[in-house]
């Protein structure tokens, strides 16, 4: 590794040392504070060392990690989201009497895995990466153990993961004997002259997409989704609905820009598949939920369908698309949970239908924030969610997939109804026996509080003006900066 | 050469299906450690030697051993004298027992063999590996660092208290 190796993997390198000194503070004494200001800057270093890279050209470490505009904007969403997501958790942990120090550190390390997962342009690294975040995430799931559901959740997690984790091995498997190469722009190289798939490759590709698609939790594999989602802690049930599946949708979109794969029939049929059924079971099974956990969980899964379609797009315009999306979605889903783990007492989480009924009267604020998060995960104007999926629509018709986008708007429509009837629970008269929810601590109040406060102004700023966020994307992801591409003049030839 | 391959390939197979179908654990543990040098020889048929002896060394040797003393730890109430004695019924070892020696006999053939023996005529030698792990895979190697620290963080967290909730199917079984 040379000098010039170690700047532009200084973000990492940062996440790593703050793990590793969380690790050794928590050694020293246990304090939930200093843990907690330790993980905070650790993130904030990192983020800020993002600046120093940002002008600089495409860079390759041999030959596991590229660094680009793509992985900077992708980093630096991933970071940002995991720093809100500590700065909520710090109030929800307060309350409980387990041990919070390990949360922090198995946090900054999942942050690591996503992180390595967008930068990876190799199958070891696609791999390791993959690992650490999921290791991070069972351990994460289960963390409340006096929770009666959290060990249920948590086994489910590691055996499914396990398994598609298996998948993803054993499609690498195939692919590697079919090209002999495990990177990325090797894989490209081989199949540029095809027309069609070779078998191998294509079963290989397959068990990739089984691999892949549980940890996006798309149908049909997202059985474990409402599940784990309401047995993990609120915090890191957000974590698993942003990080987790933006870090692999970041790798999903490198891998298929880079081997090209919007070339082959079959993989374009299977997408177009799991995008229209992610669709519908998401919304159809959020129908008849009375958790908000879960409603919030198969709302995940339909708004992965949503993504699927800027990502069948497969030119410029669908990764901008991808990327406004995931930020709006990432900026509403925290926010939804935020207000579920703020709402949360030492008792269980807020999940139930009932514990919403009369929010407005009660806590009008933030009634107002979840008001506002769940209008923008339906796509009502004035907020984040409308444009992103305003730019989804962009980028389907300007590819002409007709009846993805056709799909899209029904799914629009059914979704609507379930994210109305949550606010209709808000306005609701609250009932009179019940007795009002202890306040904690300002102070602690004050960064949950916050934090939401900002993520509702972020909402609406970017669904009234898009055009600053849309600059800073299309200025950090260009064609030029996205795929090294060595087939070029093969591709000519073949055509 | 292809046979060696393919015989140990079959064992590997067998012995795996034998270690999920198995309902008592220690049978299902000598199962494991057979699937585990099947899965060896494999690796050296097909040219990686260091990969067979660190298959043998790691799981076979260390990782299953390990096991076999949590089994133990957790059992250490009940008779355990009883419990040997039905462990070691011939019904339980023939199994296994034919499998290593047909492993056994492979290997013996493997060794006696005039040349390396190896399906694509490379064998890959632990300097390669070294060299490979502690060059251009350096990055990976500190990433698994990491990805170990996660496990153990994790681990130690979950195992550290006994947990006082049990599961609400157990829950009434047990009252």
């Amino acid at each position: 590794m040379s000098q010039i190796d170690f700047h532009y993997l200084m973000p990492l390198l940062i996440l790593t040392g703050g793990a590793l000194l969380t690790m050794l503070v928590v050694a020293i004494k246990r304090n939930h504070k200093i843990i907690y200001v330790v993980t905070a800057l650790s993130l904030i270093g990192s983020f800020l060392y993002l600046f120093e890279l940002r002008g600089l050209q495409r860079h390759v470490v041999e030959p596991l990690f590229v660094i680009d505009g793509f992985a900077i904007l992708y980093i630096g969403l991933t970071l940002l989201t995991s720093l809100v997501i500590s700065m909520m958790s710090y109030a929800y942990f307060e309350q409980r009497e387990e041990r919070k120090e390990e949360y922090y550190i198995l946090i900054l390390l999942a942050t690591l895995g996503a992180c390595t997962l967008v930068i990876s342009k190799h199958f070891a690294s696609l791999f390791l990466g993959l690992e650490v975040l999921s290791v991070s995430l069972y351990a994460l799931i289960s963390y409340l153990r006096m929770r009666e559901r959290s060990d249920e959740a948590g086994i489910k997690y590691l055996i499914l993961a396990a398994v598609s984790s298996a998948f993803l091995l054993f499609g690498m498997a195939l692919v590697y004997a079919s090209t002999g190469t495990m990177t990325f722009e090797g894989i490209a190289a081989s199949i540029a002259s095809a027309y069609d798939l070779p078998l191998l490759m294509l079963t290989g590709f397959g068990m990739m997409i089984i691999g892949v698609g549980f940890k996006l939790s798309v149908v049909p594999f997202h059985m474990w989704t409402p599940d784990v989602y309401e047995g993990a802690p609120a915090p890191v049930t957000a974590f698993i609905a942003t990080v987790s599946k933006g870090g692999m949708l970041g790798l999903l979109i490198r891998l298929f820009m880079q081997v090209e794969g919007f070339r082959f029939q079959t993989l374009v049929l299977i997408f177009t598949i799991v995008a229209i059924a992610s669709m519908f079971a998401g919304n159809l099974l959020a129908l008849m939920q009375r958790n908000v956990k879960r409603i919030l969980a198969y709302s995940s899964i339909s708004h992965l369908g949503y993504l699927l379609v800027a990502f069948l797009a497969g030119n410029e315009l669908g990764v901008e698309a991808i990327t406004f999306y995931l930020v709006a979605y990432f900026i509403t889903t925290v926010g939804a949970f935020g207000v579920v783990t703020m709402l949360s007492d030492s008792e269980g989480d807020a999940e139930q239908l009932e514990d919403y009924r009369g929010l407005l009267w009660r806590r009008p604020w933030t009634a107002a924030v979840f008001t506002a998060m769940l209008l923008s995960l339906a796509g009502i104007p004035l907020t984040a969610g409308f444009v992103g999926k305003f730019y989804i629509l962009a980028a389907g018709v300007n590819t002409q997939l007709w009846l993805l986008v056709a799909m899209l708007v029904l799914n629009s429509v059914i979704g609507l109804y379930y994210y109305i009837k949550l606010i209709a629970v808000m306005f609701q008269q609250p009932e009179a026996g019940r007795e009002p929810v202890e306040r904690l601590r300002p102070s602690i109040l004050l960064a949950s509080a916050g934090t939401l406060a900002v993520l509702a102004l972020l909402l609406l700023y970017i669904g009234v003006y898009p055009t600053g966020l849309v600059n800073l994307i299309e200025g950090l992801i260009s064609p030029a900066t996205m795929v090294q591409n060595p087939s070029a003049p093969l591709l000519e030839a073949a055509k | 050469m292809e046979l060696t391959f393919y015989v140990a390939s079959a064992i590997a197979i067998l012995a795996t299906i034998m270690v999920i179908t198995n309902y008592n654990m220690i049978h299902a543990l000598l199962y494991l450690v057979v699937s585990f040098l099947a899965v060896a020889v494999v690796f050296f048929t097909l040219g990686a030697p260091f990969m067979a002896a660190l298959e043998v060394i790691i799981y076979a040797g260390a990782i299953v051993v390990l096991i076999i003393f949590v089994i133990m730890m957790l059992n250490l109430t009940n008779e355990d004298v009883q419990q040997e004695k039905t462990w070691l019924r011939p019904k339980t070892w023939i199994g296994p027992a034919l499998l290593s020696l047909v492993l056994l006999a492979e290997l013996a053939y493997l060794v006696i063999a005039e040349d390396m023996p190896t399906i694509n005529n490379q064998p890959v030698d632990a300097r390669e590996v070294g060299l490979a792990l502690y060059g251009p895979y350096l990055l990976g190697v500190q990433l698994c660092g990491m990805l170990l620290m996660a496990g153990i963080v994790g681990a130690y967290h979950l195992g550290r208290q006994k947990k006082k909730v049990v599961h609400r199917f157990l829950e009434r079984s047990e009252i």
